[in-house]
């Protein structure tokens, strides 16, 4: 007979405890679209002002980067609005729903004034 | 535009961004000097140019804060609120505000930093700055509401993060974690200066060549001084934050006296 080897059971790593208040998937979808707004605006300036010497108009890439710069906080707040929402957290949907408001009460003002 | 002022902004953005995410200060305060003294910018379009390079810094360094879980996301977005308004109302006031009071204001606020600069060397001392934050449970929210709308207003009017009003009062009336008020003032540094921006942007205040360069520059060096930062000592950064800013104060205050703000 062969005895099947006792492979002791791997117990299972304990996770390490969160600190009390934190959101994993929150904090994932939150840096992963400032991540993005971060890069593609860098990536937009950059080009602009390399190309600048040499294309005509190049300057315009680089004023978008810094358009896509003043849209990622909004973008930021919609992203975590709808994880809150997915995640059944009203008070804090609403919290996020509040300051885009005032952003885009901002926008309205500032193209106004 | 010459290749050598170009250089040279991509260069402050660099330094500023780069000691800034060392040493955890946002580098606003230190921007619109020196476009105001040395680059012969109006006022106004100082602070407009000063409040994109301060999204570029919360943006590129409170991403890896977020990932590290210090932030408190749901601290942050309510205190935006208060933020979010001051700086509204702030920016929408700024131009009919005389630009003598607004340069003293700004100067005292710079002074103001240094200081807290310097107490936060002191203390760095005798700190382990790597525990993980405990945990904690947020109080006081109108005390923090409160400096919130401060900190705002000064974002819509200055320019600047505020991080120096916010940090100590989450951490001493609302019982936060130094880390992690820290990380979270940083995190909402973003959506406050990009609220003032809208309007600054509107009003035609934020002056596209001159701040392309600086916020490569920024983006550059906070993303290699958030790397760097676990490594280095942040004692140096700041003894030399400090000297620069008292140097820029007192250039500030003589060019307010000489009425050269406008």
């Amino acid at each position: 007979m062969n005895p099947t080897p006792q492979t002791p059971p791997t117990p299972p790593t304990p996770p390490i405890p969160p600190p009390h208040r934190t959101d994993p998937a929150a904090d994932r979808v939150v840096a992963l679209t400032l991540k993005i707004g971060a890069y593609t605006a860098f990536l937009l300036i950059v080009s602009g002002l390399v190309l600048q010497p040499f294309v005509p108009g190049a300057g315009k890439i680089a004023a978008a980067g810094l358009l896509v710069l003043l849209a990622t906080p909004v973008v930021r707040i919609m992203v975590a609005g709808a994880q809150f929402v997915h995640e059944r957290d009203w008070k804090y949907a609403l919290v996020s729903l509040v300051v885009l408001g005032i952003m885009v009460l901002a926008y309205a003002l500032g193209i106004k004034v | 535009m010459s290749l050598g002022i170009l250089l040279a902004l991509v260069a402050i953005g660099f330094f500023t961004g780069g000691f800034g995410a060392i040493a955890g200060v946002g580098g606003g305060v230190i921007i619109t000097p020196l476009l105001l003294l040395y680059f012969g910018l109006p006022l106004q379009q100082a602070i407009g140019v000063t409040l994109v390079s301060v999204i570029a810094t919360s943006t590129a360094t409170s991403s890896l804060f977020v990932e590290r879980h210090v932030t408190d996301i749901r601290l942050g977005m309510t205190l935006e609120i208060a933020t979010t308004m001051g700086a509204m109302i702030a920016a929408l006031l700024a131009p009919h505000v005389d630009r003598r009071t607004l340069a003293i204001l700004f100067t005292s606020f710079l002074l103001f930093t240094a200081g807290s600069l310097v107490k936060k060397a002191w203390e760095l001392r005798r700190q382990k700055s790597h525990e993980a934050p405990g945990e904690y449970t947020v109080r006081n929210y109108p005390v923090g509401l409160g400096a919130s709308l401060i900190a705002g207003g000064m974002s819509g009017l200055l320019g600047i993060g505020g991080g120096p009003i916010k940090v100590p009062v989450m951490y001493l009336f609302m019982k936060v974690p130094l880390r992690v008020a820290s990380a979270t003032s940083n995190f909402m540094i973003g959506v406050t200066a990009a609220t003032s921006a809208i309007i600054y942007w509107g009003r035609g205040d934020v002056n596209v060549p001159v701040a392309t360069p600086l916020v490569a520059g920024v983006f550059a060096g906070s993303l290699l001084g958030a790397r760097l930062a676990p490594k280095v000592r942040p004692a140096y950064v700041l003894g030399l934050l400090v000297v620069l800013l008292g140097w820029l104060g007192v250039q500030m205050f003589y060019r307010i006296m000489t009425g050269g703000v406008h």
